[in-house]
C-alpha cells in the first residue's frame, strides 16, 4: 500500500477564511480527485490543505444575467443532475455524466478540475467550448476571466497561490447548438472535440486532449478548414497515442462533429 | 501535524476518533476499526475495490480522507446486511456466480448498491456505463452484470 | 439424494464470506505488535551501489530499522526454487530499476513511508542490458558472474549448466531431419512474432506478515505455493522444515504471478532483524516491480504438402527474462513444448533461449509459455493455409492428433478429441460463411503439458459427530478448488456438502502439496482428496466390522452410513462407539506421485480451443470482439459452473494480451506500471456474445475423469484475436497488443503495400 505525507487540515468555515488561509504551501482542497493522488505520488508536499467542502459561497448552482453561475466546489455529480444545468447546458451535464467514473463524479469538483489543469481534461475543453468565465478571487479582490485564459498549460493555470476559483459561469444561449466527441480508449480521452454553432451563425471547435491545453478554433466559412485545424494543432504523443494517430482522430472526430451539426466545409 | 477529531456513523453506528489528517478512509475503517472487507488495489481511484458509500454516494476510500466523513454516514459492506439474512445484491452475487477470487466484489457489491438506489431496472449500458472503471481480473464481468440484473429484479419483487 | 454432489453447480463454499466481507486475505491478518516495512529500491537500472546511509531514516519517528544486504551476514541472502539467484535485498549491486535495496520498518505505515524517504543510496551506473538481442551481443555486459545453488531434480527441465553469459536458460527439443523436409515441402511458411511484456495484475498486490515465535518462523502471505516458499525460507534461515510455517489464506488472484516466493524473505528478514512481526504490503506499482511474464520474440517456420499436411516446423524462441530467473525458466522450457501445437509434425526443431535483462524479473503467468508460443505457432499456420489456399480449419483437422496418439515422443498420448473441440467452435462461429467487410473470424488451439509434476498429499478428518475436515496444501485464489475438493469428498463419502469443510494452504496443518498451478488441482489434489476419502471409508470398513462383529467383506459404506448384515449405524456412530464416547476421529490420507498412471508425464493435456469474431473500424482501428467461443475439455466438470468461471476469465486475460495489455520500457524504467496505463480488459469490452461450451468425455486421470482446467481458454486467444484482425483488414499483424494505433498503422501498411495477402477461405 501506500500513504500520504503528512499535512495539516484547514477548515475555514467562509470564504473569507478560506482566502486567508490559502499560500503557496496551503493548497485549496475539495475532492482531493487529483490534488491527493499527486501527493501520494510524491509530486506535490503542501503543508496545509485548505478544505473548501465548509465554504457555503462555494457550493451553489444559481442563475444570474442569463448565465448559470456554478460553484467552484459544486461537485461534477451535483452539477451534472442539476435540473439548471440538465436544461440549459444538456452538453455540459453529458459530459460531466462521462468524467472518471461515479466514485469520482461524487467527490470531484469543476473548480478542482480546472485548476488542476489535466491537458486531458473534458470539462475543460466544454467550458471553453460553452464560453465559460471563471472568478478568481483573493483577499486583494476578485478577477473575472474566460476558461481559455486560465489555463496556461500542462497543470499550470494564471491562477495566483493565493487565489481561489470561485465561481464558474456558462452563458445560456437560446438556439446555440453544441456537440461533443471524443476518442477514448485507455483511462483518458485520446482526442476530445467539442463543436458550437452559434444562433448568429458563427462556428467553432475545441480540441481537447492533444496538446497541453484545448485549442479553440472558429470553423467554416469564416474560419478554417478541419484539415486547417489538424495541421496547426500542436500535439503531445503519449501512451493513448503517437502524432500522426492524435492527428488522424483528430481529423476523424471534427469531420463527426461537422457532420452531427449539419455544416459543410 | 495536528489530529483532527471526526464525528460519523459507520454503518448505522456513532463513532468518534481522533486521527492524523493523512489517514485515508479506507486505511481508518481498516486498521481503525477493523472492518477488513474493503479492500485497497489500485490506490489511483480506479479500480473501485475499495469502494464504499459516503451519505449515499460512492466513493473511493483509498482517495478519500477520513477526516472528511465528519458529520457524514458510511456504509461499507460489512453494513449491507442487516442481520442474518443477506441483501438480495449479495444474494444475487452468490447466485450469478459473480466473483471468484472475491478481491473486488465488496467493491462491485457496494457499486452495485448505488446503482439500484438510484435507478431501479437499470438496462446494459446503464450498467456498463456505471462500471466503467471497476476492474474485476477474474470472472469476464458476464457472471457480474448477471447479479446486477437478478439484484435489480429481486429488489423490485421486495418492494 | 446425499452426496450427489459432484457434476453439479453448487453455489461456491467461500461465497457468503465473499459478499459480506467477512473473506480474510492475507492482506487482512494482523498480529500484536506488528510493526511495517517499506522497501526503498533502485533507482538505477544497472548499477554497484557505493553507499548507504540510514542516518536521516533513522531518525525519522516511529523508524525501528532499516535493513540492508549487507545486514544480512549469517543468513543465506538469496532464494529462487530453480537458481537461487534473487537477493532478498540488493547485495552491493542493483540489476533493474525497482529492486529492493533497503527495508526501512516502522510502528505504523506512514512511519516506515517517511523513514523511507530518507534512505540516501548513491550509485555507480554499469552499462545495461535491456533485452534478449543486447543481452546477447559480443561484449554485453554480464548481469551476473557467479554461479549460484540450483533447484532439486523435479526442475530439471528447468535447469541448465550455465556458463557465465547472460543466458539464463536455453531449452532445446527435436526430432527428423527439418532441413530436409523444407526441402521437400510445398510450402515453407516464415514468420516473426513479438509478444509484450505483461503484468498478472491480480487485485491483491503481494503481500506478506512475518514473525518468529519461539525458533520458528511464522508467515502469512499473498502465496500461491505456501511449500515452496517454506522450502526458500528455510535456506534463508538455515531452519528445518518443521520450523517454518507458511500460510496462505484466501488469495486476491493469482494466475501464476503468485507463484513461488515474492515478499515473503522481506517480511521475514524484518522480524528478524527487529524481534518483531513485520508486514511488508506492497502496492500496485511495487508489485509489477516485482514480477512479471516474459515478453518474447519468436521465429517460426512450417513447411507443408500441397494437401496442407505438416511435414516440418521450426521454432527459435527468445525470452526477455528480466534480472533474476525466478520462474522464467520453466515458462521458457514450457513454451518449449507448448508452441507447435498438437500436430503430427514428423519433423521438429525448437530451440528457447532466455536472456538475463536489466528488467523486472519475470515469472509465471496463467498459461505460462503457452500464449506465447501458441501465438507465434498458429498465426504461422493460418499463413500457410492461406499461402496454398486451404481452409484453416481443415489444415487443422488433418494434423491434429487423435485420441490416444502421442505428438510429444516420450509423452502421454492426447486424452481428448480435438477435432470434436475444433468443430464446435468453427460451428458456433459460423465460420465458413463470408464475413461482412470490416469483420473477421479467427480460432486457435493448443495443447499443454499441464499438471506439473505429479506431487500432491491430502488429509480427511472424519470427526466424530460425522462432519469432515479436507486438508490440502492447495491454494483458493478463486478458481473454485475449496468448493470443487468440497464436492469431490461429499461425493466420495456420501454426504451432504455442508457436512464437508475444506481447509487449505498452511505448512503446520495440512499436507504437502507442490504448488497450486498449473491447473493441476482438480485433477491432482482432488485424486489426493479421493484416495483419502477411500482410505477412510476403509477404515470405517474394519470399524464397522469390529463393531458389528462381521467379516470386512459384509460392511459397505454409503451415503454417511456404515452397513453390515444386520443393521447400520452413521459413520457419527462409528466413530464414537470404536473409541468409546463423543470422541475420537477416523484420519484418512491419499497421496499422489509420479507412479502408476500418473507415471507418464504431463498428467493431463490441457487443451485450449477458442475462436471469436471481431469488428474493426476503419476509421480508428479500434476491435471489438463481438463473438466469443471457448470450449472446456475437462473431461468431467466436478462444478459446470466453475469451469465456465475458469474459461471465461481466462479467456478475458487473453482478450487483454491480444488488445490492450503491455508494459513499457523507455531507457531503463518502467513507464506505465499502474492501472491508469496499463489497460486491463474493462466491463465494456465484453463480447456481446459469449458461448462457454463444456466438453465431458471422461478422458482425463482426475476424478471421474476430470482434467484441468483454467489455462486452456487463454492460450490461444491472442492468436484467435491475431486471425480474426488480419482477416478483417486484409494484412498479417506480427505483434500485440493490437490497439486502435496499432490497427490503424497496419491498414495505413496495406494501403500503400501489396503486405501479405489475406484471404478468406
Amino acid at each position: 500500500m501506500s500513504v500520504l505525507p503528512p499535512f495539516e487540515l484547514v477548515r475555514p468555515p467562509d470564504l473569507g477564511g478560506a482566502l486567508e488561509a490559502l499560500s503557496a504551501d496551503h493548497l485549496p482542497y475539495a475532492g482531493g480527485t487529483e490534488l491527493l493522488l499527486a501527493m501520494r505520488q510524491g509530486l506535490l508536499r503542501p503543508a496545509a490543505l485548505v478544505d473548501l467542502k465548509g465554504v457555503r459561497e462555494l457550493s451553489g448552482i444559481s442563475v444570474i444575467d442569463g448565465s448559470i453561475v456554478i460553484g467552484g466546489a459544486v461537485t461534477h455529480r451535483t452539477a451534472s443532475h442539476a435540473g439548471e444545468v440538465r436544461a440549459s447546458l444538456p452538453a455540459l451535464a453529458e459530459v460531466l455524466q462521462r468524467v472518471g467514473s461515479p466514485r469520482v463524479r461524487s467527490v470531484g469538483t469543476l473548480g478542482g478540475n480546472l485548476c488542476f489543469a489535466e491537458p486531458k481534461s473534458d470539462v475543460a475543453t466544454i467550458l471553453i467550448a460553452l464560453g465559460a468565465e471563471v472568478e478568481l478571487a483573493s483577499t486583494d479582490g476578485a478577477r473575472v476571466m474566460p476558461v481559455a485564459d486560465l489555463l496556461a498549460g500542462p497543470y499550470t493555470t494564471v491562477r495566483e497561490e493565493n487565489e481561489l476559483l470561485t465561481s464558474i459561469s456558462v452563458p445560456v444561449v437560446d438556439d446555440r447548438k453544441v456537440v461533443y466527441e471524443k476518442f477514448q480508449t485507455m483511462e483518458r480521452p485520446t482526442v476530445a472535440v467539442a463543436g458550437v454553432a452559434e444562433p448568429d451563425g458563427s462556428r467553432r471547435v475545441v480540441v481537447g486532449a492533444v496538446g497541453g491545453r484545448p485549442e479553440t478554433f472558429a470553423i467554416g466559412p469564416d474560419g478554417h478548414d478541419p484539415e486547417e485545424i489538424e495541421e496547426s494543432l500542436e500535439i503531445f504523443p503519449d501512451l493513448t497515442g503517437t502524432e500522426s494517430y492524435k492527428r488522424h482522430i483528430v481529423s476523424l472526430l471534427l469531420a463527426r462533429v461537422v457532420r452531427r451539426l449539419g455544416w459543410t466545409t | 501535524m495536528t489530529d483532527v477529531t471526526l464525528t460519523t456513523q459507520i454503518n448505522g453506528r456513532p463513532q468518534t476518533a481522533t486521527i492524523a489528517p493523512r489517514l485515508s478512509l479506507a486505511e481508518f475503517l481498516r486498521d481503525g476499526l477493523g472492518l477488513t472487507g474493503t479492500k485497497l488495489s489500485c490506490e489511483m481511484q480506479v479500480c473501485g475495490a475499495c469502494t464504499v458509500l459516503v451519505d449515499g454516494l460512492p466513493v473511493s476510500s483509498c482517495n478519500y480522507l477520513a477526516a472528511d466523513v465528519d458529520g457524514r454516514e458510511v456504509l461499507t459492506i460489512e453494513g449491507l446486511a442487516t442481520g442474518p439474512e443477506l441483501h438480495p445484491i449479495q444474494k444475487a452475487f452468490i447466485d450469478k456466480f459473480a466473483m471468484q477470487c472475491g478481491y473486488c466484489t465488496p467493491g462491485f457489491v457496494m457499486m452495485t448498491k448505488a446503482l439500484l438506489d438510484e435507478v431501479a431496472d437499470p438496462s446494459t449500458d446503464e450498467i456498463a456505463d456505471h462500471f466503467e472503471a471497476n476492474i474485476c481480473r477474474c470472472t469476464g464481468y458476464q457472471p457480474i452484470v448477471a447479479a446486477v440484473r437478478e439484484a435489480a429484479s429481486l429488489i423490485r419483487e421486495d418492494r | 439424494m446425499k452426496g450427489v454432489s459432484a457434476g453439479n453447480a453448487v453455489p461456491r463454499v467461500d461465497a457468503r464470506d465473499k459478499v459480506t466481507g467477512a473473506a480474510r486475505f492475507a492482506i487482512d491478518f494482523s498480529t500484536a505488535g506488528m510493526l511495517h516495512g517499506k522497501v526503498v529500491r533502485s533507482t538505477r537500472a544497472h548499477a554497484t551501489i557505493r553507499a548507504i546511509s540510514k542516518d536521516a531514516a533513522l531518525a525519522v519517528p516511529g523508524v525501528a530499522a532499516v535493513v540492508t544486504g549487507s545486514d544480512l551476514e549469517g543468513l543465506f541472502p538469496r532464494f529462487g526454487h530453480v537458481v537461487a539467484d534473487h537477493p532478498i535485498l540488493a547485495l552491493g549491486r542493483v540489476r533493474y530499476f525497482g529492486e529492493p535495496v533497503a527495508l526501512v520498518i516502522g510502528t505504523s505505515p506512514h512511519a516506515a513511508a517517511d523513514g523511507g524517504e530518507k534512505v540516501e543510496i548513491s550509485y555507480d551506473d554499469l552499462p545495461t542490458v535491456m533485452t534478449p538481442h543486447e543481452a546477447m551481443a559480443d561484449g554485453a555486459p554480464l548481469l551476473h558472474d557467479e554461479e549460484y545453488a540450483q533447484g532439486d531434480r523435479s526442475f530439471a527441465e528447468a535447469r541448465s549448466e550455465r556458463k557465465l553469459s547472460n543466458l539464463a536458460h536455453e531449452a532445446i527439443l527435436g526430432w527428423g531431419d527439418v532441413d530436409s523436409a523444407f526441402q521437400e515441402a510445398a510450402v515453407v511458411v516464415e514468420s516473426q512474432v513479438h509478444f509484450p511484456m505483461l503484468y498478472a495484475y491480480a487485485m491483491e498486490p503481494y503481500n506478506a506478515v512475518a514473525a518468529f515465535d519461539d525458533g520458528t518462523l511464522e508467515i502469512v502471505s499473498t502465496a500461491q505455493h505456501p511449500f515452496q516458499v517454506r522450502d526458500d525460507l528455510a535456506r534463508v534461515f538455515g531452519l528445518p522444515l518443521n520450523r517454518v510455517r507458511v500460510r496462505s489464506p484466501l488469495l486476491g488472484g493469482g494466475y501464476g504471478s503468485k507463484s513461488y516466493t515474492k515478499v515473503e524473505p522481506l517480511a521475514a528478514v524484518g522480524a528478524w532483524a527487529t524481534g518483531q512481526p513485520v508486514r511488508v504490503a506492497l502496492d500496485v506499482e511495487e508489485s509489477i516491480l516485482t514480477t512479471r511474464a516474459d515478453s518474447a520474440t519468436i521465429d517460426v517456420r512450417t513447411g507443408l504438402d500441397k494437401e496442407g499436411r505438416i511435414l516440418a516446423r521450426d521454432f527459435d524462441i527468445l525470452f526477455n527474462t528480466g534480472a533474476y530467473v525466478d520462474n522464467g525458466s520453466l515458462v521458457l522450457a514450457k513454451a518449449v513444448h507448448r508452441c507447435m501445437g498438437p500436430y503430427r509434425i514428423p519433423n521438429l526443431r525448437v530451440r528457447g533461449r532466455a536472456f538475463y535483462t536489466n528488467t523486472v524479473p519475470s515469472s509465471s503467468y496463467r498459461g505460462f509459455g503457452a500464449p506465447q508460443g501458441t501465438f507465434a505457432g498458429e498465426t504461422n499456420l493460418d499463413r500457410a493455409a492461406d499461402k496454398l489456399g486451404l481452409d484453416p480449419a481443415e489444415v487443422r483437422r488433418r494434423n491434429l492428433v487423435r485420441p490416444g496418439e502421442r505428438h510429444l515422443p516420450g509423452k502421454r498420448g492426447m486424452d481428448a478429441d480435438l477435432i470434436a473441440d475444433l468443430d464446435i467452435v468453427v460451428e458456433k462461429l459460423g465460420w465458413g460463411q463470408e464475413s461482412p467487410p470490416g469483420r473477421g473470424i479467427g480460432f486457435a488451439c493448443s495443447a499443454s503439458d499441464a499438471g506439473a509434476f505429479p506431487v500432491s498429499t491430502a488429509t480427511v478428518r472424519l470427526l466424530a459427530d460425522g462432519s469432515v475436515m479436507v486438508l490440502t496444501g492447495s491454494t483458493e485464489m478463486g478458481q473454485g478448488s475449496r468448493t470443487a475438493l468440497a464436492q469431490i469428498a461429499a461425493t466420495e463419502l456420501g454426504i451432504d456438502l455442508d457436512r464437508v469443510r475444506v481447509v487449505q494452504s498452511d505448512t503446520f496443518g495440512t499436507p504437502y502439496e507442490r504448488t497450486t498451478g498449473a491447473s493441476r488441482t482438480t485433477t491432482l489434489t482432488g485424486l489426493a482428496v479421493q484416495r483419502a476419502c477411500r482410505e477412510a471409508l476403509r477404515q470405517l470398513e474394519e470399524i464397522g466390522a469390529e463393531l458389528m462383529e462381521c467379516r470386512i467383506e459384509e460392511v459397505k459404506t454409503a451415503e454417511g452410513v456404515v452397513a453390515g448384515p444386520d443393521r447400520e449405524i452413521g459413520f457419527d456412530v462409528a466413530v464414537q462407539d470404536w473409541f468409546g464416547g463423543r470422541q475420537g476421529e477416523v484420519v484418512g490420507h491419499g497421496v499422489v506421485r509420479r507412479a502408476g498412471e500418473l507415471e507418464e508425464l504431463p498428467p493431463f493435456w490441457e487443451i485450449g480451443m477458442v475462436g471469436v469474431d471481431v469488428s474493426v473500424d476503419r476509421d480508428s482501428g479500434r476491435v471489438t470482439v463481438e463473438h466469443l467461443v471457448t470450449v472446456g475439455d475437462v473431461g468431467y466438470a466436478i462444478n459446470p459452473a466453475l469451469v465456465e468461471g475458469q474459461d471465461l476469465g481466462a479467456a478475458t486475460q487473453g482478450l487483454g494480451m491480444a488488445l490492450y495489455e503491455q508494459l513499457i520500457y523507455d531507457g531503463p524504467q518502467l513507464v506505465n506500471p499502474n492501472i491508469v496505463e496499463y489497460r486491463v480488459p474493462r466491463m465494456v469490452d465484453m463480447p456481446s456474445q459469449i458461448d462457454c461450451v463444456i466438453v465431458e468425455r471422461s478422458d482425463g486421470v482426475g476424478p471421474y475423469g476430470a482434467k484441468g482446467g483454467g489455462e486452456g481458454s487463454l492460450n490461444p486467444v491472442a492468436a484467435a484475436v491475431t486471425s480474426a484482425v488480419a482477416r478483417a483488414i486484409g494484412i498479417w499483424p506480427d505483434r500485440l497488443p493490437l490497439t486502435p494505433e496499432a490497427v490503424w498503422e497496419l491498414m495505413n501498411k496495406r494501403e500503400e503495400s501489396d503486405g501479405d495477402e489475406v484471404t478468406d477461405a
